[in-house]
């Protein structure tokens, strides 16, 4: 099991500054995930790591050895392409058995490795077709087999599932999971689906033009985004805009939302007065019940509901003239244009100052 | 499909019917009529088979203070010097146009740009002169002779004969596989050469297992290519004083023939060897170019070609190997202009700078005749050209049916039909029965039959940049006109047309250049009746008659200097409005 350390890594595409000094380390075995929108720099970085880029400034460590500026097939990683990049002239055995051939194995060692691969991830009886012959789902075993048959120090992943559909994203998610607790290897996965990273990852980095805005496990992430770009890149979630009128504790402040009080947590030290951005998921809204009493209430009309399958989303039209979204379970009787009650728990009300040059 | 699209498809199949398909069949089977065992053992003997070879490969003359090494290869009679020249310049034009685009698509040094650009002019079209400036430069008392007596070294090279017509050859066709080539490493996903290297290929081995495969489709399309324009070329033979190939016997044949009759059954053989050599590779390309689309499973991923910057060894190659042998390969070009400007060329270089040739050009009644024929017929096929490629092109690419693969088959494959296989073909068939006198009859209007083989040979041009028009408009885009009552054909005229008007008209402004310069069935044909013959056949006459560098040679020059313009004016013109740079020079 192999570290891999990227220390202060800085790449220019022109005069374009694709990574800004970024550091990570992920740890031997771990599945680390890169999380952003697209043009953040994660599938550069996984570049950088596989020796397809090679950084301006900063160093590149694989089990402690600097491979920088080592070429990409000095470097033993295994790398899973967004497309599969599998050799359209070359049969399911041929493609997997490719790497074991370049390392100079003999024909038996081969064929017994491609056989434990194919057997592993249920592509036997597939060892003569093509790569065109086969259905996405199999292209992207085929691709995974390649690269784990030949037992790289690190496997790379680029947005391996982006072109399965919704239903076989999920499974193979599972099964890429599966495989890499089983054989330990460690690995760097790249993607721009949250969910997809929450459910797969050990530890996550969410990035933003070319910087790490944050890396820390799925929870840690979710539940206490560093800054705005964060909160509302996890999850849907409604950002509204407020003044700081006091501080109640250690983190928690009072903030005025054109009238209406919302208590909400902070990282960051607020000073009374200051304009602020509150993010409330949508799923964090819960019904009030008649009569109820709670801080974080927010009261208005119904102005839309939609079902989104586990559970509905209502567009509140509130008093005092904002407009949120909430998800909310178990009511199947509320229509639009109905009055309705829902309250956030001031933990979940996230208050970030509103300083922060970073769009929704 | 509604009936108007249905008449245009059937005006289209007609077409081809009357001008390719009929023809290439009565060609093939009418030997069966009268062959006999003594005309296959006819075939097999000399003239057509001289085995063992005549003659030496190499001579080596003392001249007392220098030895003189003439390269002029054996004489194996007509069907085997064919297809040994063939042979030969395939595989030098496959090697140079290999390096050539390899160093070009990969490598990032300085005068890429220019090399690129470099690498096309020998596809300029300049008939026949461009040979005799290659005999010029390396045949009997050439430049290279001189060059090297001046060098002292105490030897000298010509290389005359069958050596000639395939050193002549070669660097005249290799940009044809460098153009096929190039376009296939440029198609190549990167990240499947990415993911090699991520295995731990590197060099040769991911050139091999890699780059190599998904490349022979291109490198397949180009050299077989080259093998049939060897095959079918007349200007090196001439240049070079080769006359026992299938090309010039067959002109041999035709030319001052008064009927159909004179057409000798073997030469018939001959023009059917041709058309089976070329539909033979066609069949084994059709394998590649489905294996190619094959290889084009990219979806998503990044699209960054690959360059490196070349280390030592590769920048010697190509600052050493490459730029030498394209500058080289331009001279021939160079030297038509020379010819064209000079007043004469007699000796070992030309004197005198003149426009004397083209101020005789329009006094030339010939030349004036010949001017005008070409422009009339190559603008009656343009229209036909039009017409028929847009039918064709969009038919088989929006209609399902079965059969669409033949019609494809059928719009494209004229490029690669040798074109005095369809000329034979079309004066075997025009000359008999009820087309005897008839308005079509070669021998008395050959015009009809040169108009209609220009449309059908030089319509691929046409139907290529129709096609690439329709990959860009969205079948939606037609589905909402038909999902509002409109028909297909009109579907076609109010959406499609307007849409990709200037992908047709770029096309077609490309087939007309090709039609100006057409050789084959504008020779075979145009000798049936002079009168009626195009400028090709003019310069033709010029050239062999003004053999050895005389005034004619000077005027055929000048008047191929002018189509040059016309070629490079077009496809500028062209390129410029496709915005791609690659896919319409050659082939």
């Amino acid at each position: 099991m192999a570290e891999v350390r990227l220390e202060g890594v800085s790449k220019y595409f022109g005069r374009f500054k694709a990574l800004d000094g970024i550091s990570f380390t992920v740890s031997p075995g771990e599945i680390f995930t890169l999380l952003g929108p697209s043009g953040c720099g994660k599938t550069t970085t996984l570049r950088a790591i596989a020796g397809f880029e090679i950084p301006e400034e900063g160093r590149i460590y694989i089990d402690g050895v600097d491979v920088t500026f080592k070429k990409p097939y000095e470097r033993n990683t295994a790398m899973v392409f967004q497309n599969y990049a599998l050799w359209p002239h070359m049969t399911v055995f041929d493609n997997v058995a490719y790497g074991l051939k370049v390392r100079g194995y003999s024909r038996e060692e081969i064929r017994r490795r491609v056989n434990w691969a194919l057997e592993l991830l249920g592509l036997k009886g597939l060892e003569n077709r093509y790569p065109l012959q086969l259905s996405g789902g199999q292209q992207q075993r085929v691709a995974l087999a390649r690269a784990i048959v030949v037992e790289p120090k690190v496997l790379l992943f680029d947005e391996p599932l982006s072109n399965l559909d919704a239903k076989l994203r999920v499974r193979v998610r599972e099964e890429i999971v599966s495989l890499q607790r089983r054989l330990r290897i460690t690995t760097v996965y790249v993607t721009h689906d949250q969910e997809e990273a929450m459910s797969i990852s050990d530890r996550i980095a969410v990035m933003d033009r070319g910087h790490i805005i944050q890396v820390g496990t799925p929870w840690e992430i979710y539940s206490s985004p560093a800054n705005l770009f964060v909160a509302t890149f996890m999850g849907r979630s409604n950002v509204l805009e407020g003044v700081v009128v006091s501080r109640e504790s250690d983190n928690l402040y009072v903030v005025d939302v054109r009238g209406l009080r919302i208590y909400g947590v902070s990282r960051d030290k607020l000073e009374k007065g200051d304009k602020v951005k509150v993010v409330i998921r949508n799923e964090d809204a819960e019904l009030l019940e008649e009569g109820g009493m709670s801080p974080n209430v927010l009261e208005g009309r119904v102005v839309r509901t939609s079902l989104i399958g586990f559970a509905i989303q209502m567009r509140l039209l509130l008093d005092n003239g904002e407009t949120v979204n909430v998800y909310l379970k178990n009511k199947t009787s509320v229509s639009e244009g109905e009055r309705l009650r829902v309250y956030v728990s001031p933990e979940d009300v996230k208050v970030y100052k509103a300083l922060e040059a970073v769009e929704e | 499909m509604d009936p108007p699209l249905v008449a245009l498809l059937l005006f289209s199949l007609t077409m081809f019917s009357a001008v390719l398909v009929v023809p290439l069949m009565v060609l093939l089977l009418r030997p069966a009529m009268d062959i006999s065992l003594d005309v296959v053992r006819g075939l097999l003997s000399y003239p057509y088979v001289a085995w063992p070879p005549l003659g030496e490969w190499i001579i080596f003359v003392d001249r007392g203070d220098h030895t003189l090494i003439i390269v002029r290869f054996k004489d194996m009679g007509i069907i085997l010097n064919t297809i040994m020249i063939a042979f030969s310049v395939t595989v030098i034009a496959t090697t140079v146009g290999v390096l050539v685009a390899l160093v070009s698509a990969r490598y990032e040094f300085p005068g890429r740009s220019l090399l690129r650009i470099m690498a096309l002019v020998p596809l300029l079209y300049t008939p026949f002169v461009n040979a005799f400036v290659a005999y010029k430069i390396f045949g009997d008392n050439g430049l290279l002779y001189h060059a090297l007596l001046k060098l002292g070294m105490g030897y000298t090279i010509e290389v005359t004969y069958i050596a000639g017509v395939i050193v002549a050859q070669a660097m005249m066709f290799w940009p044809i596989v460098y153009l096929n080539t190039l376009a296939a490493l440029l198609q190549i996903d990167p990240s499947l050469e990415e993911q090699a290297e991520n295995m731990g290929a590197r060099g040769f081995k991911l050139f091999r297992t890699v780059t190599l495969p998904l490349s022979l489709p291109g490198i397949a399309a180009g050299s077989g290519l080259v093998f049939i324009f060897s095959m079918e070329d007349l200007a090196a033979p001439i240049a070079f004083k080769v006359d026992r190939v299938i090309s010039r016997e067959i002109i041999k044949a035709i030319v001052g023939s008064r009927d159909v009759a004179f057409l000798s059954i073997e030469v018939i053989v001959l023009a059917g060897l041709l058309l089976t050599t070329a539909l033979l590779w066609l069949t084994v390309v059709k394998q590649y170019v489905s294996l190619r689309h094959y290889a084009m499973i990219v979806r998503g991923g990044r699209w960054k070609p690959r360059v490196a910057k070349p280390g030592p060894l590769m920048y010697a190659i190509i600052y050493l190997v490459v730029f030498p042998i394209v500058i080289f390969s331009m001279l021939p070009q160079l030297g038509v202009i020379v010819y064209a400007f000079s007043e004469s060329w007699v000796h070992v270089l030309p004197s005198g700078f003149t426009l004397d040739h083209f101020r005789e050009l329009a006094r030339d009644p010939n030349v004036v005749n010949g001017l005008r024929n070409s422009l009339v017929y190559s603008i009656t096929a343009a229209i036909l050209i039009i017409i028929i490629s847009t039918t064709i092109a969009y038919v088989a690419s929006r209609i399902r049916f079965a059969g669409v693969g033949a019609l494809d088959l059928l719009a494209t494959s004229p490029l690669a039909i040798p074109g005095l296989s369809i000329a034979l073909g079309l004066v075997i068939l025009y000359s008999l029965g009820s087309f005897k006198d008839s308005l079509v009859d070669p021998f008395r209007n050959p015009a009809v039959l040169i108009t209609l083989a220009y449309a059908i040979r030089k319509g691929p041009f046409t139907t290529r940049a129709v096609y690439a028009g329709l990959q860009q408009v969205h079948q939606a885009l037609e589905e909402a006109g038909m999902n509002l009552g409109a028909s297909r054909s009109r579907v076609l005229f109010t959406v499609v047309l307007p849409l990709i008007g200037l992908n047709v008209m770029a096309g077609a402004i490309v087939s007309f250049v090709y039609c100006m310069t057409e050789v084959s069935t504008s020779i075979v044909l145009g000798a049936l009746n002079p009168e009626q013959a195009p400028i090709t056949y003019v310069i033709y006459e010029y050239v062999t008659a003004g053999y050895g560098g005389g005034a004619f040679i000077h005027l055929a020059a000048a008047i191929v200097t002018m189509t040059m313009a016309l070629q490079i004016l077009a496809i500028t013109i062209s390129n410029y409005i496709l915005r791609f740079r690659y896919a319409f020079l050659g082939v």
